[in-house]
């Protein structure tokens, strides 16, 4: 079945969503659509999934046009969207999950549950997934595996054509992989593959055709092996971007030391990290590396060992506020959930740590100050007085970033910085990241992006089951050596 | 004005404004007197100084269905104290409060450190509180003394000491909210606990203190409730808690936290005793009284939320 999408418009108040947006999605291809936050994507993909109407623009679905006024036609018409927030529940199984909507009944309407889940290990074996069991409680599932559960959810009416939006955001390498090949299997049965992500890299294993969205227009779609990264990147952002190759800042004065940490989920990790340097942890997700952080930082328990800050020995700290003032500060690596205080400013959540530091807390003050944090790490915003929820993922978590500077940190915790950002703003965060070692302190950066971490970190510690495997020095290794470590 | 319509403390302080306009139009000689205000002021002083310990509750993201039982304990146990054992009028009210006190530690201890959910910890605590309070209270303790009576009962400007005592408290919160960073703390918690436990915020110990001073002040309440009358009785304080949580939800509170001001949960009791003030007077019959509260509260609540969406 073939998709044509003919100068769809959409507009909303105040924007232009999309303008003469103009796409063919043809059966058995994988098309990726990228651009970044705001550029579109999201609105195209509720237009064609039914959830928005154009306002402008015909769709054709081989040859017929058609229009979708609900999500259930879409569907009706053989079209599903693997969500990027899991739309499962967590108290049901595998089974009761897939067939959420229309389980198997008999002709007195009741379930027939037996054939649920015969029906269940039948597609699960089809998609390669052998290692989900049609019973297993969906809680029990990480991250990747309740992605693969919500694929197969969207594939078990046999759909025309399936969306993808960001399948791998928060998955680790190897569950990537699987995905991978699901959608390869999806494409060699003749579906339409439409694949939204900001992970370049997956772009280029995937794609067969490039979509690339700018403020809502389409810059021309082109065949994957026509373009490279470096392209899509300045046809995305619509400008160059330096990739930062930097030269190293890093002192020979240790300011964070960790010796031989225990905690729930980890044991016996030793790191030093130096004035001036990015430090990165690598490794699969689940591998224990945010558990590592979060009780250095205080906000989760050491059993044993020791750290030291700036030379300082400290067995471990009560809580986050003792981390805070032994300046240090942590970036989480939900920023929704665990970060921003959504109802809250702008000026607010800069200003938020005096709450525990001084007894006086008055946000509207110091005008001046969050104006001036706005400016020099660029937060779009049209008045600091406006709701953090309100502004874009990008925005928020150099929001996030400026209330660690204010508090004036010296050894900074990001937990995936850059994840679900666009790649202009992670541009720019990478540039905050360099401007604050510059100034002599130091990064401890958790990234499951490797390139990211080869490109920004001086020096690399690989987890594994809570385990360091080796430290490796950013310049003399390669993506390929730190993932077999990780994964061997 | 219409940055300001969003606002419930601005909107029901409007409401109110106009609403006794309208009585005092309509009742010139029954509503608009000095004796009548002073009146609803007194009616809602008691349970004000609850709605102030409900609000900062709810702007911390939780709340307390055990005040009502609480407040009947505290009294009941004074009363006990003193009506029993001659115990002495300030020792009896400092025991008697510092078990209020208590009783807020527990029900803050097992929310915020064992994870019980509020709602199903406080409403336990109702019952098991009210059930000491009968034991204590049972048929009612009468004859208490001068000076405990003294209390609720004198008059200082011509206003009960009730009213001075919930204007005190009420000041004295609204300032601190204002300036004071512990009491700015709970919105953060409220909005998300969290991001506040990780930029520093102590939200177990913090949530503690709010259910202690919840307590405290459901303690107050309830020796001005038994000074008032003159008697201890069982069931003081019975519907406290529900008539408490509706003021300060028309006052600007939400359940799911990070909103509200102090200010609010006086105008939302001050606009419940109104409401009901104007319906005795109309000679309405009582039982309309909680059916024309209930149609308020859902449409207050309404209105924000389409005045929220379209801005």
């Amino acid at each position: 079945m073939k998709i044509e999408l003919i100068k769809i418009s959409k507009f909303f108040p105040g924007v232009k969503a999309l303008q003469e947006v103009t796409v063919t999605i043809a059966p058995g291809k994988v098309h990726a659509i990228c651009g970044e936050n705001g550029a579109g994507k999201s609105t195209l993909l509720n237009i064609l999934g039914g959830n928005l109407q154009a306002d402008e623009g015909k769709i054709f679905i081989d040859h017929n046009e058609v229009k979708f006024s609900s999500p259930r036609d879409a569907f009706a018409k053989g079209i599903t969207i693997v969500h990027q927030h899991l739309s499962l529940i967590d108290s049901l199984s595998i089974a009761e999950n897939i067939y959420g909507n229309s389980p198997p009944v008999d002709h007195y309407g009741f379930l027939r549950r037996r054939n649920m889940i015969s029906n269940t290990t039948n597609l699960l074996e089809q998609l390669d997934l052998k290692k989900l069991k049609p019973g297993q409680l969906v809680q029990s599932l990480n991250a990747g595996e309740k992605q693969m559960v919500e694929i197969a959810k969207a594939v078990v009416n046999n759909p025309q054509v399936v969306f993808f939006d960001e399948p791998t955001a928060s998955v680790s390498e190897k569950d990537s992989l699987i995905i991978f090949k699901i959608i390869k299997k999806l494409k060699e049965a003749g579906v339409a593959v439409v694949y939204i992500s900001h992970r370049l890299n997956e772009i280029f294993y995937l794609a067969d055709e490039v979509t690339v969205l700018k403020d809502g227009k389409t810059q021309g779609t082109f065949s994957a092996d026509q373009v490279d990264e470096e392209r899509l990147i300045q046809l995305m952002v619509g400008r160059e971007i330096d990739q930062n190759k930097r030269g190293s800042s890093r002192h020979s004065l240790p300011l964070l030391e960790v010796k031989n940490i225990n905690g729930p989920g980890f044991n016996d990790i030793s790191f030093t990290v130096h004035r001036g340097e990015i430090f990165g942890l690598g490794g699969l997700i689940g591998a224990g590396r945010t558990e590592i952080v979060r009780a250095i930082f205080g906000a989760s328990l050491i059993t044993g060992g020791i750290l030291k800050v700036n030379e300082v020995p400290i067995r471990f700290f009560h809580h986050p506020i003792d981390a805070i003032h032994k300046r240090i500060g942590y970036v989480p690596e939900d920023r929704k959930t665990q970060g921003v205080f959504e109802d809250k400013s702008v000026a607010e959540n800069i200003f938020v740590t005096e709450l525990s530091t001084h007894s006086v807390f008055n946000a509207q003050k110091q005008k001046k100050i969050a104006e001036e944090y706005c400016r020099s790490l660029k937060i779009n915003t049209p008045s600091i007085y406006k709701k953090a929820g309100e502004l874009s993922g990008g925005n928020q978590q150099k929001l996030l970033i400026a209330r660690w500077l204010y508090t004036n940190v010296d050894v900074l915790i990001m937990d995936e910085p850059t994840n679900g950002i666009d790649v202009g703003a992670r541009f720019e965060i990478y540039g905050i990241m360099r401007q604050f070692i510059e100034q002599g302190k130091c990064i401890l950066l958790i990234s499951s992006e490797l390139n990211e971490l080869l490109n920004v970190c001086d020096r690399i510690m690989v987890v594994k089951k809570g385990k360091c495997v080796q430290i490796l020095d950013a310049k003399n290794t390669s993506e390929e050596q730190i993932l077999s470590l990780a994964m061997q | 004005m219409k940055k300001l319509l969003p606002d419930r403390t601005f909107s029901l302080f409007f409401t109110i404004i106009i609403t006794v306009l309208v009585a005092c139009l309509i009742f010139p000689s029954t509503f608009a007197t000095f004796d009548n205000f002073s009146q609803v002021l007194l009616n809602v002083s008691i349970d004000t100084i609850v709605a102030v310990g409900m609000m900062l509750l709810l702007i911390s993201g939780s709340f307390d269905l055990s005040v009502g039982s609480v407040a009947g304990l505290t009294g009941g146990i004074a009363a006990w104290l003193m009506y029993y054992h001659h115990y002495p009028i300030f020792i009896s009210i400092a025991i008697a409060l510092l078990i209020s006190v208590v009783i807020g530690f527990i029900n803050g201890y097992l929310i915020a450190y064992q994870r019980i959910n509020p709602m199903i910890q406080t409403l336990a605590a109702m019952g098991i509180i009210r059930g000491f309070d009968i034991m204590v209270a049972g048929s009612g303790i009468p004859d208490l003394p001068y000076w405990f009576i003294a209390i609720g009962q004198s008059k200082l400007l011509h206003l009960q000491m009730p009213v001075w005592y919930m204007l005190i408290i009420v000041t004295l919160f609204t300032i601190l909210f204002n300036k004071r960073a512990f009491f700015r703390r709970y919105y953060f918690i409220g909005g998300n606990e969290k991001a506040a436990e990780l930029t520093g915020i102590q939200v177990k110990k913090m949530k503690v203190y709010a259910f202690i001073l919840t307590g405290l002040l459901a303690g107050i309440a309830g020796i001005l409730l038994t000074s008032r009358i003159g008697a201890a009785m069982s069931s003081f304080g019975k519907g406290m808690e529900l008539r408490v949580i509706t003021a300060v939800i028309l006052g600007g509170a939400s359940l799911s936290g990070g909103t509200g001001k102090i200010p609010g949960a006086f105008l939302g009791s001050l606009f419940m005793g109104l409401v009901a003030n104007i319906m005795v007077i109309a000679r309405i019959s009582g039982y309309w009284q909680d059916i024309i509260l209930g149609a308020i509260l859902i449409a207050a609540v309404w209105i924000d939320l389409k005045v929220k969406r379209s801005t």
